[in-house]
């Protein structure tokens, strides 16, 4: 009996501990000298404005140059709490969103000291201001390895923002059973919502899945009368449509410039397939021009789309290599009647063009008055492109060609600086703009997030890992982020099953 | 059976043990290399957490632990020997724990059988060590169990060990690089560890009640009797050489030493041994793609390419610079070739297709050497410093990491590096698009963003050489005048 207590007794004080080091509330440092400049934490959370449902915002000091670093958090009514296990500052979600709830529509202040050297440095404190306004809680991206040609393993994978949980949605090895390998793409949803969804499976047992009313199915949008399948989607946000581009899609790869991938068509059109009568028809495919990337309006009643500009007569019949550089792409809309599924005229929205600029990728906002998109210099694939930014023009008038251009709002809390920003998109109330961006190194893709109000942009913010360390580590790309309300709810498995029919 | 130590025995382990050495030391070094290339075992504990997590994920790392060191091939091949050893130790000791007083030394020989298999099984380049690990692993765990005394403890370990087995070595698939190949020599192995064993307790078994019964009736056995003491060795003696002459000879003869002298080719390029390259083409000239792309990349190392490229096979363009095929072996050698031209984006593009080729979605400490070094060269220290990062975390590749790091942003350091600030220099200025195929303007336009680069030069005439483009090399005579 005397054993047993004192193993009970030795359990007891090896859990006691294991809690007390889990919690991690070190003693400020008393012998400090002070520094006036912000610390140079990663991710950069200074003075960001975060939804007060967001997960901790985890940060770290340069592990190279500090040995150990501590932060003291203070909220508005004076509750405060200090963290830091070696380099890194990480927060237990529960003291985390107690904080957050504590100060919404207020801010934390921060106060962090690093230690280097046997010295201690407090360096200017800063805050992270807590909007009213939440995130959705979910978002799903593609895990992918930023490659030229070839890719190996590669996930679609959602995430909890209010927590650091991340699950599989999809992955390229549960159903291919041939060397030539499996990619999935293309994610999307019906309002950000996962009962209507779809992804592509491309090259072994290839074909659409869609989920319709969460019945799972596999389609193939090939028709004789289309150029391929349909590849960038946007699901109609009422009726069960599907308006997608089709293309012919190459890749180059640059010998000298940073832009290290060129991602060009040689062709592209619109379609619009009809999920409860499997049909498929051809919204545009002007064979000398090429459209792309449609988006619905909130309302359903316009889709938007990009189009090129047609080339200087003299550079039509050259190789596209050679004139891709030149390739610039317009905004366009065109009406939709959803009971007879007609479109109207199409409409100019944005000129990129004359700006001697190019878009792709439009969203337009929840409300329906602004519109995001990004832009580069040329071309469509901007994710490659150092030169291209995020930006947001109000939608105010119906465009006319008398209209003036609309002026971009300033989204530089939003941009970074000489580095590809792009694929952005709107949370479902929003108030929260979110891009894939590779400011961080210029090759991985990383999700980024801006409080949006009245027309103003907060400082961005990476997304938060429960080990920040991850963002340098993670040798993925974060591929296509899209908001989602709810989470997917099919596993791996069940989408597996579709394609044994 | 006698004793595990008895002379005979030993002699017997010693020479399989050094049979295993030598094949995998002098005749197949380079399957090692092969094996280590693609992957990065990292000391990290994600990294370690995502392999055990799952079913079969202990042998699959104690796998890929041991294939780190196979950077070394003699360390490799003793790894591989030790293994293989015991697993033939093991067998012999199930049946040694039998503890027969009976004679089933004819069944020696079949102790070396699933070792053999297992030779069998790694002469694939593609078979991985985590599967002889997985047959180790459960002859442990019989061996274990069948050494415990009968009753309820036993029966309930054996039904616990089951289950951990699975996990441990088991329940996964990851004993070949191919995804959908089923590694049946493995299984060959695994069974025959458990099986010959299982088969001698019957034998073992059925005798001892045999003689319970002929004892009692009084009556004598033939062949139960030990054989003479002169005699006691010829038996077993017999069996291993039967055993070891037909396996031997299928190892041999299944090995594929075609492969293998392709991988060296590769290897030898990987490090720069041009040198030893021309001894190699001199003594053979090669007839592959591979070996022909090596051998051309080392005579304009030593600049010698236009001069001597047709004392050797040829294979057009497609031995001097081939087009990047979508695996993970034969960009490698042509990256290696981009890389010492200074195409550094089209070699960063070659290794990284490759790496993205590898069958079983490993890394390659190789390809993330090679990333970080373009990357370098070209500016993206962040990048760099994320390769950089994880190969610290790695056994053998950790120290040029800690060398490597102090360079990224300091353009002075690197300008005067003797590798890299030579390739900055010979790299291309002028920016074009590039794809799986090299032409001729592409080799152009490197050698005149800088004419000092000679190995641009040679490839440049020897692409028109090979290719008879009799125009194209006058008109880059004329523009070099």
């Amino acid at each position: 009996m005397k054993r047993y207590i004192s193993s009970y007794i030795i359990l007891q004080a090896f859990a006691v501990m294991l809690l007390s080091s889990c919690a991690n509330h070190p003693s400020v440092p008393s012998d400090t000298s002070a520094s006036s400049v912000l610390p140079p934490i990663f991710p950069d959370y200074c003075d960001v404005t975060v939804p007060y449902n967001i997960a901790p915002l985890n940060f770290m000091l340069p592990a190279d140059e500090y040995d150990e670093c501590v932060a003291r958090l203070t909220t508005s009514d004076g509750q405060q709490q200090t963290y830091g296990h070696g380099v890194k500052v990480q927060i237990p979600e529960s003291e985390w969103h107690a904080m957050l709830n504590a100060s919404k529509g207020k801010s934390i202040k921060v106060e962090v000291w690093g230690q280097k050297e046997g010295k201690w440095l407090s360096f200017s404190p800063f805050e992270i201001h807590i909007a009213e306004e939440p995130i959705d809680e979910y978002l799903s991206y593609r895990l992918i390895e930023p490659s030229y040609i070839v890719y190996d393993y590669m996930e679609i994978a959602q995430r909890n923002l209010t927590t650091f949980e991340e699950t599989q949605i999809f992955n390229n090895k549960v159903t291919c059973d041939d060397s030539k390998g499996q990619c999935i793409n293309c994610h999307s949803y019906q309002n950000y919502k996962t009962d209507n969804m779809l992804f592509h499976v491309r090259v072994t047992r290839g074909g659409t899945v869609i989920v319709n009313d969460g019945k799972i199915s596999k389609v193939d949008l090939k028709r004789d009368y289309t150029i391929s399948a349909g590849v960038y989607p946007s699901w109609h946000p009422s009726a069960k449509l599907i308006a997608f581009s089709t293309n012919q899609t190459h890749q180059s790869f640059h010998t000298a410039h940073p832009n290290k991938t060129e991602v060009y068509d040689l062709a592209s059109d619109l379609i619009l397939y009809d999920i409860a009568t499997d049909s498929v028809s051809v919204i545009s495919n002007d064979s000398t021009l090429l459209e792309v990337f449609p988006t619905w309006s909130p309302d359903g009643k316009y889709l938007y789309y990009c189009k090129s500009v047609p080339l200087p007569e003299e550079m039509r019949d050259k190789d596209i290599r050679a004139t891709y550089s030149k390739i610039q792409y317009n905004l366009y809309r065109r009406s939709f009647d959803v009971a007879t599924h007609v479109f109207g005229e199409e409409e100019l929205v944005y000129d990129a063009a004359s700006v001697d600029k190019s878009v792709s990728l439009p969203r337009i906002s929840p409300d329906g008055r602004y519109l995001l998109f990004a832009l580069g210099q040329y071309g469509c694939f901007h994710i490659w492109h150092h030169d291209a930014d995020i930006v947001c023009i109000p939608l105010v008038a119906p465009p006319s060609p008398d209209t003036p251009q609309p002026s971009p709002l300033d989204l530089t809390m939003l941009n970074g600086k000489d580095a590809p920003d792009s694929y952005p998109s709107w949370s479902s109330n929003g108030h929260w703009i979110m891009c894939a961006s590779r400011r961080d190194d210029g090759n991985y893709s990383r999700v980024y997030f801006a409080y949006f109000s009245n027309g103003k942009v907060k400082k961005a913010f990476l997304m938060p890992q429960e080990d920040p360390e991850m963002h340098i580590s993670l040798l993925k790309s974060y591929n296509r982020p899209e908001f989602m309300v709810e989470p997917v709810r099919i596993s791996v498995n069940e989408f597996s099953k579709v394609f044994d029919k | 059976m006698g004793n595990v130590f008895s002379p005979f025995y030993l002699f017997t382990f010693i020479l399989f043990f050094v049979a295993v050495l030598l094949f995998f030391g002098l005749a197949y070094p380079h399957h090692l290399h092969y094996q280590e290339q693609f992957q990065l075992f990292l000391f990290d504990s994600t990294y370690v957490w995502e392999i055990v997590k799952r079913p079969g994920g202990i042998a699959d790392l104690l796998g890929r632990f041991c294939t780190q060191f196979f950077l070394f091939a003699w360390v490799g091949a003793f790894i591989i020997a030790v293994l293989l050893s015991a697993v033939q130790l093991l067998s012999f000791r199930m049946f040694k724990v039998q503890r027969s007083k009976f004679n089933v030394q004819w069944l020696y020989g079949l102790s070396f059988v699933p070792s053999f298999l297992l030779w069998l099984f790694l002469l694939d380049e593609n078979a991985l060590l985590g599967g002889v690990w997985a047959v180790l692993l459960t002859q442990l765990a019989i061996w274990g169990l069948v050494r415990l005394p009968d009753g309820w403890a036993r029966r309930i370990l054996v039904i616990v060990a089951f289950v951990i087995l699975y996990w441990i070595a088991f329940g996964g698939s990851h004993y070949y690089r191919y995804p959908n190949v089923f590694p049946t020599l493995l299984y060959a192995a695994w069974f025959s560890a458990i099986i010959i064993p299982l088969v001698m307790w019957f034998i073992v078994r059925g005798r001892k009640s045999e003689n319970a019964q002929q004892q009692n009736n009084s009556l004598t056995i033939p062949g139960q009797s030990s054989p003479p003491r002169s005699l006691s060795h010829l038996i077993p003696l017999t069996s291993f050489i039967l055993v070891s002459v037909v396996m031997g000879t299928l190892v041999w003869k299944n090995a594929n030493f075609k492969a293998e002298k392709v991988m060296q080719y590769d290897f030898m390029a990987r490090h720069q041994q041009w040198n030893r390259i021309l001894e190699t083409i001199n003594d053979e000239k090669p007839n592959n793609q591979i070996g022909v792309t090596v051998q051309n990349l080392a005579l304009a190392m030593h600049g010698m390419l236009l001069d001597r490229m047709f004392d050797y096979n040829q294979n057009g363009i497609a031995g001097l610079l081939p087009d990047v095929k979508e695996d993970a072996t034969s960009p490698l050698p042509t990256a290696e070739a981009f890389y010492h031209l200074g195409m550094i984006n089209v070699a960063q593009r070659s290794v990284f297709e490759a790496q993205e080729a590898i069958l079983d979605f490993q890394k390659s400490g190789r390809c993330y050497k090679r990333l970080a070094q373009t990357n370098l060269i070209n500016g993206n220290y962040e990048v760099a410093r994320k390769y950089l990062a994880a190969l610290q975390k790695t056994l053998f590749y950790k120290e040029w990491a800690n060398e490597t790091l102090p360079l990224l942003g300091n353009e002075k350091a690197i300008a005067q590096h003797p590798e890299y600030g030579r390739l900055r220099q010979m790299a291309y200025k002028e920016d074009f698009y590039f794809s799986d195929h090299v032409t001729p303007e592409m080799l152009e336009n490197l050698y005149f963003s800088n004419t000092n680069n000679r190995l641009a030069y040679q490839y440049l005439l020897a692409y028109y050489l090979l290719t008879g483009d009799r125009e194209g090399y006058n008109n880059l005579i004329s523009k070099m005048q």
